[in-house]
């Protein structure tokens, strides 16, 4: 019984260390993380300008009532989600091949893959900057080889709603698509070879391999890229802010843009706190879904 | 005491006394250093902050060293606001534009500056009067020197407007004679007839790229200046008196809908031609009208840019025709740059120098040059032709200056009160939202008129409505309103 109590003075003894050990660690995680958090709802409830030195006035929900029903919103939102729901799986099939193409090595390889890494580390407004002229419709190099190689008439690339669309799309494949080619590449490169000469052995062709082997396989790569691609569409600012202001229009707004014109150019920072709550919870669903549908499947 | 140990005591006594003067010499130096006042300036980048380095040396003189921060064209009242809001102290001067003045001066971020007109005289009563009372006052008081007269101006070619055979071609198709226009429907005709493909013949030879009779400045930012010069025209107005938005009246739509059509004949890549491109495209010859700020004919008389040297007319923007047949024009006044003074500055007297320095002593070489884009805004500015003739004779010096003065004199000017910059965005919106043809123009400008009672309920329905009645009040002095 001592012995027993003894025990558990020790463990109580640990314990006690424990949490003073790691209490400084989760009060920096509090004070660092949630408190901005909290204090981003905080402020959603209010009706709070710095436009004017007007007093914060309590609102309850409303300001995400006012939100929710903003046509301008359901603009961003849904252009955030055109650029999820076709750069994603655009990204994912081209990083894909690249990376089935570059994963038995071959002379030069490894500066293939050096290089590829280069979009990636590219600073955004930099590569939006960059995409601004290339696609420039009177000097812009686009125009100009679409013009010889395929005798394409030039295009206002930036001036026209849907291809103002494309040029973001364009622009954010070209910076992604290195970044889900390497990380997928990491994946290939870590599948025994000995599965595969299991399934060479099994007679399985080279579609079967990839289909039953390799994509399992590389599923877990594939729903981190996704999840981390998921992130960073959803905070998509600076390209956008260079490439097309968000224009023609609100036609290519994102939600990110929309978030930071409400904060910077109207100073609403009530509307503002709202739209970064909202933006959370969908980033939130989003991935959740997501996960839902891949853990779903990999449970049947 | 031998020679020697005498020399080492001369030697001795030499350095003492260099080092004791290099040291006094030293502190003189600290000293200098240490009065010399850095004054942060503030401005958006380019080629309008390039006079601060003309008075650098002089400044230097004054004991004054400008620091000058340049932020991109349409970013500067979201930084400045920031810097204002926040308290920092991070800027002694600013350059920014009067749309937001009525904010700054309202809510205590900018000092009057008439209590330094004792220091050095900025020669008031020489800034054209709308300008001063409206880009440069607040309440009565004046809050900012001006350094850039902005006011869209309508350009043309003029060697197609006298080309015989295009006046001609133009008869024969319209039934009139071919003439700079006075109404936004002649001006729709003109760009309809100059709008030609590549190959095609222009002035008797073929075109080797493509020609537009049009274009204005699309892309996000300050489009709406190119509706307000038509809905101005058609009487429109922001408010009515009691606050309520006007934009969406018939005037703003078909306003919108008249700028739409001109759009047609405008290049295709007109909703992402912002000043560079706009510029470029009329300097390169491709367009044969457009509607830009003043500082265009210097630039197209510049013949290390422009095509069209010699070729470059100015007018009267073109209007309504009234009921009685008269014609109504208006010219919109978008950015404009005047230079203020923030409350939080502890050099507020070297920076009224600088201030003063720009906008009066030096203020007609600042004008008169086309490595700047500024613009007349005095009358010893537009009284002396002479200073613009490097980029063409006498008359056409005058003829420039004439239609600068005349577009001012109908000037539609930009909102300047609180929130202003958050209304004119709204509006910004509606107008490239409707031309890139998303959207309606009855539907953009409904939605930015409940946006605007959204801003205006937010900052306050009294207050807004009362300073927006003083603003109109100096409108109605300089016949810009009649009630």
């Amino acid at each position: 019984m001592s012995k027993l109590q003894g025990n558990t003075a020790i463990q109580r003894s640990e314990h006690r260390f424990a949490i003073i050990t790691a209490l400084p660690g989760l009060i920096a995680l509090i004070v660092l993380v949630a408190g901005p958090l909290l204090y981003m709802f905080f402020n959603s409830l209010f009706i709070k300008t710095l436009a004017a030195p007007i007093p914060p006035q309590f609102n309850w929900f409303g300001n995400y009532g006012k939100v929710l029903s903003d046509s301008r919103f359901w603009n961003a939102f849904k252009n955030t989600m055109i650029i999820m729901g076709v750069g994603i799986p655009v990204q994912a099939f081209l990083g894909l091949t690249i990376a089935l193409l570059l994963s038995k090595p071959f002379p030069g390889s490894r500066v293939i893959v050096a290089m590829f890494l280069i979009p990636v580390m590219i600073t955004p407004i930099v590569s939006g900057f960059q995409w601004k002229i290339i696609l420039n419709q009177r000097f812009g190099p686009m125009n100009y080889l679409l013009g010889i190689l395929i005798g394409m008439e030039p295009k206002s690339w930036l001036a026209e709603p849907f291809l103002a669309m494309v040029s973001i799309l364009i622009m954010d494949t070209w910076q992604w698509t290195p970044f889900v080619t390497v990380v997928l590449l990491a994946g290939l490169s870590a599948i025994p070879k000995q599965v595969y000469e299991a399934s060479s052995v099994d007679g399985s062709t080279m579609w079967g391999t990839l289909w039953r082997v390799t994509l399992p396989l590389l599923k877990p790569m594939f729903t981190l890229v996704v999840l981390l691609r998921i992130i960073f569409i959803f905070k998509i600012f600076d390209p956008v802010y260079i490439l097309t202001g968000g224009g023609p229009g609100i036609s290519t707004e994102t939600l990110s843009l929309l978030t930071y014109i409400t904060g910077f150019k109207n100073f609403n920072v009530g509307i503002t706190s709202t739209l970064a709550v909202v933006q959370l919870i969908a980033m939130v669903i989003i991935a959740k879904l997501f996960m839902k549908l891949v853990m779903g499947r990999k449970e049947r | 005491m031998s020679g020697l140990k005498r020399s080492m005591i001369i030697l001795a006594m030499i350095i003492l006394v260099m080092s004791g003067s290099l040291w006094a010499g030293g502190d003189q130096e600290a000293a200098k250093e240490d009065a010399t006042v850095r004054l942060a300036v503030f401005g958006d980048q380019g080629h309008n902050l390039v006079p601060f380095e003309w008075i650098e040396e002089e400044a230097a003189e004054m004991g004054i060293e400008l620091e000058v921060i340049g932020v991109p064209f349409t970013a500067v009242y979201e930084k400045l606001k920031t810097e204002f809001v926040g308290g920092t102290g991070a800027y002694d001067l600013v350059v920014f534009y009067p749309s937001y003045l009525g904010e700054f001066a309202e809510f205590g971020y900018l000092q009057p500056l008439d209590k330094f007109f004792g220091n050095y005289d900025p020669d008031i009563d020489d800034i054209v009067p709308a300008y001063k009372d409206l880009y440069c006052s607040y309440a009565g008081d004046i809050y900012a020197l001006p350094y850039d007269g902005d006011v869209l101006n309508f350009y043309y070619r003029r060697d197609l407007f006298d080309d015989a055979a295009e006046k001609a071609a133009f008869q024969a198709a319209y039934g009139r004679t071919l003439e700079v226009p006075e109404t936004w429907d002649e001006a729709l005709e003109v760009a309809e007839f100059f709008t030609r493909s590549a190959g095609e013949s222009l002035m008797g030879k073929p075109l080797d790229q493509d020609m537009y009779g049009f274009s204005f400045l699309g892309t996000r930012g300050f489009a709406y200046g190119w509706w307000l010069n038509i809905f101005g025209a058609m009487g429109g107005a922001y408010f009515d008196r009691n606050m309520n938005p006007q934009i969406n009246s018939q005037a703003g739509i078909d306003a919108l809908n008249m700028l739409a059509e001109l759009k047609r004949f405008s290049p295709p890549d007109v909703m992402n031609m912002g000043y560079e491109e706009l510029k470029n495209a009329f300097l390169h010859g491709q367009l044969a009208t457009m509607v830009q700020w003043s500082d265009i004919w210097k630039k197209a008389n510049d013949a290390s840019i422009s095509h069209i040297v010699g070729n470059c007319g100015v007018a009267q923007m073109p209007g309504m025709v009234q009921a009685d047949g008269s014609i109504l024009r208006r010219a919109a006044g978008p950015v404009g740059r005047v230079i203020g003074i923030p409350t939080t500055t502890k050099h507020a007297e070297e920076a009224y120098w600088v201030a003063w320095k720009l906008t009066t002593d030096i203020s007609l070489e600042t004008v008169s040059t086309s490595a700047t884009g500024l613009d007349p805004y005095r009358y010893s500015h537009v009284e002396n032709a002479a200073a613009f003739e490097e980029f063409g004779p006498a008359w056409e010096a005058e003829a420039y200056l004439s239609a600068v003065m005349d577009n001012l004199g109908v000037l539609y000017p930009d909102l300047n009160i609180p929130g202003a910059a958050e209304y004119l965005d709204t509006l910004d919106i509606a107008v490239t939202s409707a031309l890139s043809g998303t959207i309606s123009a009855k539907q953009a400008l409904d939605e930015a008129a409940v946006r605007w009672d959204q801003t205006t309920d937010t900052l306050g329905r009294e207050k807004q409505t009362k300073i927006f009645n003083n603003m109109l009040d100096i409108w109605a002095k300089y016949g810009f309103w009649e009630d």
